[in-house]
């Protein structure tokens, strides 16, 4: 546990020796979280059809969950006279919470960015323009109580080429961040973590970092990627940023799950994703394996009766079979749930199998068996091959 | 799969029980009971995982041939039973024809055929098609193929033609069950049909009555299933329950099947009724409401159910149940189902129905005490009360009076809140009007009955 004046203590455990990959612990004010770590999004309150008995089975130590979507629903009264999210929704593991400032931007097309914060037409009321400010963030944020919180940003999106308005969100961003640490109204148990920004510029990115490794916080967020940019700018942006933030704190690269793009950055040195994938693609029908996915809605599984995946241990893959889920996939919300605890536990394995990799000093190696297992002709994509390269991973070897 | 009932006494409550059960034979469970009702297999919304967690005591899953029909070209390659393939292995099966929860469309018959609406269309079932089902299922218990197309206002023809295809449907079915190995230990449950008509039941009943191989009987075609069978009062069946429960063989399990209401449970458990099923569970989750009648006179009432998408609940932090021992209510608050049934998170219904089966699990071993201790009038007595204080309670929240047909017909078009406008229907414009104008509504009347 992490200590009354301290709310978040990270250990490096062990070290790749040829990638920037490290295994860690992370103690927070609600437990341990072994990084890297994969967060579920738990978006309204819940993740989606599970019981919190079921995110503990699956060995979950943090989940995500959105303070836009909290804030309107049930609200910040609601969750005030609950005691929090953790109470509320009866989850006693450790919660990360967003500051809300992706949400407006993305789904609100009204949102306009000022200095003073993110102005948007609230859904709630009769269309009256709303404020969402740092200060204001913060104060949802700690009334719904996560252990770790993010600092409302300015987002630019990736594919905006617009520099000078990127340059401007950069320094927005900081000054932003100082705005939430002095609204900050319970840093004894609750960590926030600043977001570097500057999209696809390196020199920004350096700006961006170098403005906020001044500030005196416990870990750092990469944000604005994953947002349409190439695969080959977005690996080339995470190799250059994570060294820019102290290593002996725990980096979060925001939005990224593919199982790919996580080992892959995890070879350069990330500890903490989240991305609503793994769950969305459940509802949808699709069951993750390492080799990749299988739409379960695909008449070839009706007589399969194989589990999901014969190596995986959770609930699902132990009592059903290809051609069951087949027969109930987007017919009944069971489905959901059952594909749901899948893919929840393949993101589990995965990470720990890239922990374990890592400890006992063979990541190299296991990440060249993912990769071959995913691209079995070898027909590796540029910028796999290029991002490994960066990391001293050779995959013609 | 035996059924045995030391009771002798005709239309009286019974306790019973069925054992040796196939691979199961330490297992019995008792009667009076609820079976588990499933769609496409599975309790709604509920995975192996989580009905482990919470059901202790072993089941009996109810499984409707009209919402697993898709399974049968796996299951005929399929080394396993059906509870097996629905990832139930612990639950004992009975497979049935049509699905409780839902509305049957009624008509379209075909000669020799019963029609049926599954979700990728109609498909006509005879009972060569129905064994094939069936065999390939492998289930531990299950109904054989009726004609249950009938309800308190179907007219003479259709009910005899109901009980015409039923005999027919039972011979079939029943000289493929003889010769079949692979349900040799199955145990078989025969339809009554003949609608609201006593003597059609009578002639159905003792055509059936002496056949081998069967072990129990299934009072059908009282109803086109779904939320509407909670209005069905009691004295509207009570002539064909007495019937079919006076004139049955002994020691043979009965049987209904829908979403009746626990009073209505309580009165046909009275006449010697062994068997129902969770459908109503279904059908008070999907309303997004709590069961919360008290069964003990002394327990603090809390109202028959409550819905929780009532803004009242937001900031009740209380459980559904104070004192109730299911995981929803040891573990969550109406606050958070509240909050994720008004942004339709899956988990409101998921909490929903843990809480909603326990507590219909306990009412029916309420019912089993009760029978044992001689006391199921006042058990009676009690739900009778909080369910209709709770009927009334919806009635005088709502202003709209209707006092003929034609208001019957217009409150039928705004079918926003289906169960509360029947109910308002059957109050204020008495049951036979209703009936016949819904009915009528739906095309499903086509002369008046005459029997």
């Amino acid at each position: 546990m992490s200590d009354a004046a301290n709310p978040l203590v990270f250990k490096i455990i062990s070290e790749c020796k040829t990638t920037r990959a490290r295994v860690g612990k992370m103690n927070l004010p609600h437990g341990e979280v072994d990084t890297p770590v994969f967060m579920p999004v738990g978006t309204q309150g819940t993740l989606k059809g599970l019981l919190p008995e079921q995110l503990q089975k699956l060995g979950v130590q943090i989940i995500l969950s959105n303070t836009y979507h909290l804030g309107t629903h049930p609200g910040p009264d609601i969750l005030e006279k609950a005691g929090g999210l953790h109470k509320f929704m009866g989850w006693n593991g450790c919660l990360l919470t967003d500051s809300g400032g992706f949400q407006m931007v993305s789904l609100l097309k009204l949102a306009e960015i000022t200095e003073e914060g993110v102005k948007f037409q609230s859904l709630n009321d009769q269309k009256s323009e709303v404020m969402l400010t740092p200060e204001h963030s913060i104060k949802i944020q700690n009334t719904i109580g996560a252990d770790i919180i993010m600092q409302l940003d300015d987002v630019v999106k990736t594919t905006n080429p617009d520099k000078e308005r990127i340059e401007q969100s950069v320094h927005r961003t900081t000054r932003w961040l100082d705005r939430c640490l002095k609204a900050h109204g319970k840093p004894n148990i609750q960590n926030i973590f600043p977001i570097v920004q500057g999209t696809l510029f390196k020199d920004l990115r350096k700006l961006s970092a170098e403005d906020l490794v001044q500030r005196k916080v416990k870990g750092y967020a990469i944000g604005g990627l994953s947002g349409g940019e190439s695969k080959l700018n977005f690996s080339e942006i995470v190799h250059y940023t994570a060294p820019l933030l102290p290593k002996e704190k725990p980096r979060y690269l925001m939005g990224v799950g593919f199982a790919i793009d996580i080992i892959i950055c995890c070879a350069m040195g990330i500890d903490m994703f989240d991305c609503v994938f793994p769950t969305r693609t459940a509802r949808f029908g699709c069951a993750l394996i390492m080799t990749g996915q299988l739409n379960l809605k695909q008449k070839q599984y009706k007589k399969d009766f194989n589990p999901i995946d014969k190596d995986c241990s959770c609930s699902t893959c132990k009592n059903y079979t290809r051609a069951y889920l087949h027969g109930i996939v987007t017919m009944h919300p069971v489905a959901c749930h059952l594909l749901t605890v899948h893919n929840i536990a393949f993101q589990q394995r995965l990470m720990k199998s890239i922990r374990e990799s890592i400890t006992e000093q063979r990541f190299p190696e296991f990440v060249k068996i993912f990769v071959n297992g995913l691209y079995p002709q070898r027909d590796y994509p540029k910028w796999v091959t290029k991002a490994l390269t960066s990391v001293n991973i050779n995959l013609a070897d | 799969m035996k059924f045995i009932t030391k009771s002798l006494v005709r239309c009286a409550p019974r306790l019973g029980v069925l054992k040796d059960i196939d691979n199961e034979h330490s297992l019995s469970i008792e009667t009076p009971l609820a079976m588990l009702y499933t769609r496409g297999g599975s309790i709604p919304h509920i995975t192996h995982e989580v009905y482990q967690i919470c059901c202790k005591d072993p089941q009996i899953i109810q499984i409707p041939v009209v919402s697993t029909y898709q399974f049968q070209d796996a299951m005929e390659e399929y080394d396993g039973s059906i509870s097996e393939f629905v990832g139930m292995k612990s639950c004992i099966s009975c497979v049935t024809v049509q699905d409780p929860g839902d509305l049957t469309q009624p008509g379209h018959h075909y000669k020799d055929y019963v029609p049926l609406w599954t979700r990728s269309g109609k498909i006509l079932l005879n009972s060569d098609k129905y064994m094939d089902i069936i065999e390939s299922f492998k289930p531990d218990m299950y109904y054989l193929l009726s004609d249950g197309d009938t309800n308190v206002a179907s007219a003479q023809k259709r009910v005899t033609k109901a009980v015409d295809n039923t005999i027919h449907f039972v011979n079939k079915c029943l000289e493929r069950h003889k010769n079949s190995t692979i349900l040799q230990n199955a145990f078989v449950m025969a339809p009554i049909t003949g609608g609201y008509c006593l003597r059609s039941r009578k002639r159905c009943l003792d055509e059936l009555k002496s056949k081998e191989l069967i072990d129990g009987f299934l009072i059908d075609g009282l109803h086109n299933n779904g939320p509407e069978v909670e209005f069905l009062t009691f004295d509207e069946i009570k002539d064909v329950i007495d019937l079919v429960v006076k004139d049955a063989p002994d020691n043979k399990l009965l049987s209904v099947q829908g979403c009746w209401n626990p009073v209505t449970i309580i009165k046909m458990v009275q006449k010697g009724i062994d068997v129902f099923d969770t459908s109503y569970c279904y059908i008070v989750t999907e309303r997004s409401s709590a069961l919360t009648f008290s069964m003990d006179k002394d327990s603090n009432l809390q109202g028959y159910e409550i819905n929780l998408r009532q803004l009242r609940y937001a900031d009740d932090f209380q459980p559904i149940l104070p004192g109730c021992e299911c995981l929803t209510c040891t573990k969550h608050s109406r606050g958070y189902i509240y909050h994720l049934v008004a942004v339709q998170e899956l988990l409101g219904s998921l909490l929903l129905t843990i809480h909603n089966i326990h507590h219909f699990m306990k009412f029916f071993e309420k019912i089993r005490h009760c029978i044992a201790e001689g006391t199921l009038s006042e058990l009676e007595k009690l739900v009778a009360e909080q369910f209709d204080e709770y009927q009334d309670e919806i009635m005088q929240g709502k202003e709209k009076k209707l006092n003929d047909e034609n208001e019957a017909r217009e409150c039928l078009r705004l079918r926003n809140h289906p169960t509360l406008e029947i109910l308002i229907r059957k109050r204020k414009v008495g049951v036979a009007i209703v009936n016949k104008a819904v009915l009528q509504d739906q095309g499903i009347l086509m002369s008046s009955c005459d029997c």
